[in-house]
């Protein structure tokens, strides 16, 4: 039995190269090795046929480049031509899309290949993936234990060695506090920095997609692939294309590191700070200055989200109405009768939830009320991180408050899915790049992750960084325990 | 102040949502959980702003016209693939406008 899918992407290139593997090796290692383990429940749609297919079309090509050829799980919120989307609901449990989204083309492109969609909350609603129409998926730790979300499945699939790289995406914290929960990389890149044609969207001024992996090099690989500017997505940025990994292995000595107050408050558990205060004696043991800070605004970044995210789900979601794709009730009367009831089908109750209260705080004169003062926040907030930045290149803490909680956890507390994300989601509002990179595990052996937040369009100098203390740490990051 | 919201209250929201909630439980579920998620909302109404400055969204750049061409990317056979109700060359709803 092969364990080719334990090797470095490195290592499988220069294989590949040599002619020692194929993907076709890979390719049916990957499917082995999720059908080995159906329990984790990491993807919802295999793509097994047309992945072999592929795989065979590239053999006797040329590797061209250095993520040729290697499996790729995708987030099941990002289009797939002739690949089922589901978003994890059962509104669109039939719907096949009829194109790909711009980072699918990339990944296509160069010839990575898609291995199936994975498992999230419902529409990326939710911290757990538990709201996924297709069950939770596992997180490979510890299968009692969530995966995160909302890219859960994602996070498992990579976690639990079945693919190399994931896609995510990240609204309010669903890429980095999976990432955290599973022991990943995870970078959720500036906004307009990846195209977001193709994303179902969820809250669209937040929405960014970006790599999960089991290290930085390999995720920096990723987001070489997909960004860019897209004329399909009017936000996508103009910034210059970069390479992603050409500060790796550079020093980091001389930094200079913001730590706020809050990220180290009483939310966060003590087995966590303990971690994040060991990381900041190993950072100026390394040269790092790393100092104490007060970001005004951070502490309302629920509140904020909470109004902005459902405010746009709700205007978002409305296209789901039963009568171009996904589920529909036959027998309506009347067209009103079709929404109603269509929507009622199909939607679970963290979605219903969220475009219900999303509806309302858009409505006549709450706009004002609520939407409004949030954008002024907003505002805030951003002028607040930048002001930060002027004196700091990093702004550090921890991903998430607790490790990975139990699945089988209280589901009924609607504020739940929001405070677990609450160290997350002001980067999300400002429209910052933020960064995972795991430092540890508690006394129960689950992984614990520090964020690293850096200024706008700085993901290269931030792979730097957590590349260089990933190297220090040297963690044994594989749940089987076999590297 | 009531932990609840009332039972109409959350039906107009519904209403608004274009969500129907036919079951009696899953309203009253509602009622509560709503209400809580609107307390924290209400909270944004304490915040003092800096200034008066909106952030719609962290875009960069201006935003650039597109080109005013047509092209043929979908054709209306893709489209019919995935709608739930087709007759010909036409996507099938129920009736919209009684006489």
């Amino acid at each position: 039995m092969s364990n080719y899918l334990d090797l470095s992407i490195l290592e499988l290139n220069t294989l590949l190269k040599e002619g020692k593997v194929t993907p076709l090796m890979l390719v049916e290692e990957a499917f082995r090795r999720i059908e080995k383990d159906p329990e984790i429940n990491a993807f919802i749609t295999l793509n097994k046929e047309e992945a072999i297919k592929e795989a065979k079309a590239l053999e006797g090509m040329e590797v061209d480049n250095v993520l040729f050829g290697i499996p790729v799980a995708v987030k099941d919120n990002i289009l797939t031509k002739d690949l089922r989307t589901t978003c994890a609901s059962h509104i669109l449990d039939n719907f096949i899309p009829i194109y790909d989204a711009t980072v699918v083309s990339k990944l296509k492109e160069k010839h990575l290949i898609i291995i199936g969609k994975t498992n999230m909350d419902e529409f990326a609603m939710g911290s757990t993936s538990r709201t996924s129409y297709f069950g939770a998926p596992k997180n490979p730790w510890n299968k009692t234990k969530i995966t995160g979300g909302s890219s859960g499945g994602s996070a498992a699939s990579v976690a639990s060695r079945m693919v190399p790289l994931a896609l995510g995406t990240d609204t309010g914290g669903s890429i980095r506090q999976p990432a955290s929960y599973c022991g990943l990389v995870g970078m959720k890149p500036t906004y307009g920095r990846v195209s977001r044609y193709g994303l179902v969207a969820f809250g669209s001024s937040l929405d960014a997609i970006g790599p999960m992996s089991r290290n930085v090099y390999e995720n920096a690989l990723l987001l070489n692939v997909i960004e860019g500017q897209d004329d399909h997505d009017l936000t996508s940025s103009y910034h210059e294309i970069e390479d992603y990994t050409r500060f790796i292995g550079q020093d980091i000595k001389g930094m200079k590191v913001a730590l706020p107050n809050y990220f180290m408050s009483d939310v966060v558990s003590p087995s966590i700070k303990e971690k994040i205060e060991e990381t900041v004696s190993l950072l100026q043991k390394l040269g790092v200055t790393v100092e104490r800070v007060d970001i005004d605004y951070i502490e309302n970044a629920v509140t904020l989200y909470q109004i902005i995210a459902m405010g746009e789900a709700s205007s978002n979601l409305a296209r789901f109405d039963g009568v171009r794709y996904g589920h529909s009730v036959d027998d309506a009367k009347e067209v009103e009768e079709l929404y109603l009831r269509t929507r009622e089908e199909g939607f679970g109750d963290e979605v219903k939830r969220r475009i219900m209260v999303g509806s309302y705080l858009l409505s006549g004169e709450n706009a004002k009320v609520y939407y409004d003062k949030a954008m002024q926040i907003r505002d805030d907030m951003k002028k607040s991180f930048e002001k930060c930045f002027e004196k700091y290149d990093f702004i550090i803490g921890p991903t998430t408050c607790t490790t990975a909680y139990d699945l089988a956890q209280d589901t009924d507390d609607p504020m739940r899915s929001f405070l677990d994300d609450v160290l997350v989601i002001p980067v999300n509002m400002a429209g910052l790049p933020g960064l995972n990179l795991p430092i540890g595990f508690s006394r129960e052996h689950m992984p614990i992750g520090l964020h690293i937040i850096g200024k706008a369009f700085d993901e290269a100098r931030m792979y730097q960084f957590a590349s260089f203390l990933e190297k220090e740490l040297n963690l044994k990051l594989d749940p089987k325990g076999e590297e | 102040m009531e932990n609840k919201l009332s039972r109409e209250e959350v039906l107009h929201v519904a209403r608004l949502a274009r969500i129907q909630i036919s079951d009696e439980k899953t309203l009253e579920k509602y009622q509560y959980q709503l209400k809580k998620l609107l307390d924290e909302i209400d909270k944004i109404k304490e915040v003092k702003n800096y200034d008066e400055d909106f952030l719609i969204a962290p875009v960069d750049h201006e935003a650039k016209p597109t080109k005013d061409e047509t092209q043929e990317e979908i054709t209306f056979q893709d489209v019919k693939k995935n709608a739930p109700h087709t007759k010909g060359n036409f996507i099938e709803v129920p009736v919209m406008i009684h006489e």
